[in-house]
């Protein structure tokens, strides 16, 4: 059969062409981009002088800036200029303390809503313009478009903070390949550099997250055996223990915008200087007050010894998780600009009695391990490398009492689906309603809220008689989805998700249309364009597949998939985009049960040795 | 998709596995269907990558853990009933958890309390594999797993205790 090679710079899907993607490490504080160049991972910089994006942006009439023009401006316009603001992400007005944010926030309908002097922005169109602004650069240097990016999140993050960081990309036009987490990037670039076997703890001080996470690297393969960590602990924690000490010994007003943002500003300088500097002289005046101070490492340590101390409690969680003890641990791996204060340096040292593994720059190595992942996602690189990541909280749903029932423990492997049957409890009831939350601890108010799915369409019969099969799937990104089903009747129940937080799908939708700024022709000819390039790419796949497997359809399944094959080409040279994207959909339904038995031999032939190429795609 | 656990892996059907090999084979098997290999691949590719993968996670857990395995086992042979603990385990139960209560400040005394729960675990284990894949008593070892979900119970909470 001839087939119809139709692709778009940068967008084939050729298997030996080269496919640009990059990895992206969106901070708290800084942002970058990698990509692989000459088969090594390297991070591409912003400006020409810079590696780092400050994750900062202002919104004005004339224009949006992003990164350091935008971080000139924090103490000059602060409620325009938005910072930090991976900690609204995924995220609801009662869950932040407001005075953290010289910004008017107020609560929006699942979101934060970011009160502008050009109008309200929530977090996910804020995250966006930092994605958007590293695409740019990414694209320029990579000299064309991208065929799709793997972004980090903390390991710490809940489901809404990941799909929330998930809908950034989209918004940005980003593809996103995989969202990992911070601390297996990390480990992956240190582990396919070094060779590295055994068990490490990444230590991750960022400057607005902390993560301590356990990972079992052996023969190219990485498990997260435990991660622990809090959210809301980063560098800025140590500029505001500076903070609070001088606007407490000079009283200085810190409900003053200004004078805050001068005044973090002053600390951060403080802290950094002491990185490398035993004692440090401040001699500066705000607000009419003379600030005199020497500053010394010994001190700076006693101001900040609760905030060690949280490092390294949650540092014994992860290993109490998962059941290794200091002695057990092969290696420690520091991530984050703040682990290069020596008073953490020292404390982690000093715990687990070895040296630590500092030698990539710990600013820049979660992007790095995340172009490199990247690389290998796109199916660029050789690597024989699979990450397996865990569920970073355990699921459950509320029960009687507002008691949490566990389904889905922390910790496990993913992707992961676990089923629960419940039951009606009244004659006749045809709906159900399932609260599922997130978090460890037993009562529902404690945990996060997730979502209320409502089960309708329940055949109706006698109580207690429906046994109604829940089924929670949590896929790689470790985000869930819920499908449900009467078992006695096989009747599929309809769900109704109602997310406790986030934007539903239908205002991501609206978001995405008025941020195309295209005329209705552009937009069309880009869906057309689009659909054409899936359509190929599925043509050429289905073809490779049956060239190698064709012997597991029967005669009949063989012709169905044959005739859709020939359906789509036709469809494809009709440039009608309907046509185009309904004959794809129908292959690839018709193909699921032959992926299903491909996938069968794949795992026959894994365990018999036999290399097989047909799969890499 | 309801093929058996150990048929995956290529094992025995015996509560005495190869716990290298089952790794070994996992992994195998993950490398070729994870949907990381098929993040730019097909729809359909992706949906069967992503079932087949869930359900090789959960066939892993379920060989991996002594209990979880037993219990498997078990599962495939009868159908489970309601069993009931012997009165003197449950006395045993009790006496063990008010004693690491008494401990909870002594080091050495929990250190010590460890290493007899750890034995009473592997006597436990030693005598279900002989009940699963010798004798074939399944009623006996239902009620072996059981202590020995509770033994494990303990162990954790000692050495939570202990750390």
């Amino acid at each position: 059969m001839a087939l119809l090679q139709i692709s778009e710079p940068g967008k084939s899907t050729m298997p030996h062409e080269h496919r640009r993607v990059i990895g992206i490490d969106l901070g708290t504080t800084n942002s970058l981009v990698a990509s692989m160049i000459s088969g090594s991972p390297t991070i591409l910089n912003i400006d020409n002088k810079s590696n780092l994006l400050p994750s900062v942006i202002h919104y004005s009439k004339d224009n949006i800036l992003v990164g350091n023009d935008a971080k000139k401006l924090l103490s000059k316009d602060p409620k325009n200029t938005i910072s930090s603001v991976k900690r609204l992400i995924g995220k609801t007005i009662g869950d932040i303390n407001q005075d953290n944010f010289p910004l008017n926030l107020e609560d929006g309908d699942g979101v934060i809503n970011i009160k502008t002097s050009i109008g309200i922005k929530n977090p996910i169109e804020v995250s966006a313009e930092i994605l958007k602004s590293l695409r740019t650069v990414a694209e320029k240097k990579l000299g064309g478009e991208l065929m799709g990016a793997v972004v980090t999140v903390p390991a710490y993050f809940d489901d809404a903070q990941r799909q929330a960081t998930k809908d950034a990309c989209q918004l940005s036009g980003l593809n996103i390949l995989r969202l990992i987490n911070e601390p297996t990037a990390a480990a992956v670039a240190y582990g396919l550099d070094k060779k590295s076997m055994g068990h490490f703890v990444i230590f991750d001080l960022g400057g607005g997250t902390f993560d301590v996470s356990i990972l079992n690297l052996t023969k190219g393969l990485f498990e997260v055996l435990s991660t622990h960590g809090n959210a809301n602990l980063g560098g800025d924690d140590f500029d505001q223990a500076i903070v609070n000490f001088l606007s407490h010994k000079y009283k200085l007003n810190i409900k003053d915008i200004e004078i805050q943002s001068t005044i973090s500003i002053l600390a951060k300088e403080i802290k950094e200087s002491l990185s490398n500097n035993k004692e440090v002289e401040v001699l500066k005046v705000i607000n009419g007050k003379e600030i005199q101070e020497t500053f010394t490492r010994e001190q700076f340590k006693t101001l900040v010894d609760d905030l060690i101390k949280q490092t390294i409690e949650a540092t014994k969680s992860a290993l109490n998780d998962a059941k290794l003890s200091t002695d057990e641990i092969d290696g420690i791996i520091m991530v984050g600009g703040s682990t290069r204060m020596p008073c953490i340096q020292e404390a982690v040292k000093s715990f687990f009695k070895q040296d630590l593994l500092n030698d990539l720059n710990p600013d820049e190595v979660v992007a790095l391990g995340a172009a490199i992942q990247a690389n290998i996602l796109a199916g660029n690189g050789q690597e024989d490398l699979l990450l397996l990541d865990v569920t970073p909280l355990s699921l459950g749903i509320e029960t009687m009492g507002s008691i949490v029932e566990r389904i889905i423990p922390r910790n496990t492997t993913l992707p992961v689906a676990m089923a629960q049957e419940f039951t009606t409890y009244q004659d006749g009831q045809t709906a159900m309603s399932i609260h599922v939350v997130q978090g460890e601890r037993e009562l529902v108010d404690d945990c996060r809220s997730l979502a209320k799915f409502t089960l309708r369409k329940i055949p109706p019969m006698v109580a207690g008689a429906a046994k109604i099969k829940v089924t929670f799937q949590v896929d790689t990104d470790g985000l869930l989805s819920v499908s449900a089903e009467e078992t006695t009747t096989n009747v599929k129940a309809s769900i109704e998700v109602k997310p406790s937080y986030g934007l539903s799908e239908d205002k991501i939708k609206t978001m995405l249309q008025s941020s195309y700024d295209l005329a209705e022709e552009d937009k069309n000819s880009r869906i057309l364009a689009e659909a054409k390039v899936d359509a190929n790419q599925l043509i050429e796949l289905t073809q490779k597949a049956l060239d190698t497997d064709k012997d597991l359809l029967t005669e009949s399944e063989l012709s169905q998939i044959k005739n859709g094959l020939k359906d789509l080409i036709n469809a494809l040279n009709s440039s009608n985009k309907d046509k185009i994207k309904e004959a794809t959909k129908k292959l690839n339904s018709q193909s699921e049960p032959f992926a299903a038995k491909r996938m069968d031999r794949s795992i026959q032939k894994a365990l018999t040795g036999k290399s097989i190429n047909k799969l890499e795609l | 998709m309801t093929q058996n656990y150990f048929e995956l892996f290529n094992l025995s059907e015996k509560f005495e596995i190869d716990s290298e090999k089952l790794q070994e084979n996992y992994r195998s098997i993950q490398k070729e269907i994870h949907p990381d290999r098929f993040a730019t691949s097909t729809e359909n590719e992706k949906i069967q990558s992503m079932i087949k993968s869930t359900h090789v996670n959960d066939a892993y857990q379920t060989l991996k853990s002594p209990i979880k395995r037993a219990k498997y086992i078990l599962s495939l042979h009868k159908s489970v009933e309601k069993i009931t603990l012997p009165p003197n385990f449950l006395m045993q139960q009790m006496e063990w958890e008010e004693h690491l209560e008494d401990i909870e400040q002594s080091k050495n005394e929990l250190v010590e309390f460890k290493e007899a729960i750890s034995k009473e675990y592997e006597q436990c284990f030693l005598l279900l594999k002989t009940q699963i894949d010798i004798e074939k008593n399944w009623n006996e070892a239902a009620i072996t797993i059981d202590k020995l979900h509770f033994i494990e119970k303990l162990l954790n909470k000692i050495k939570i205790t202990l750390n």
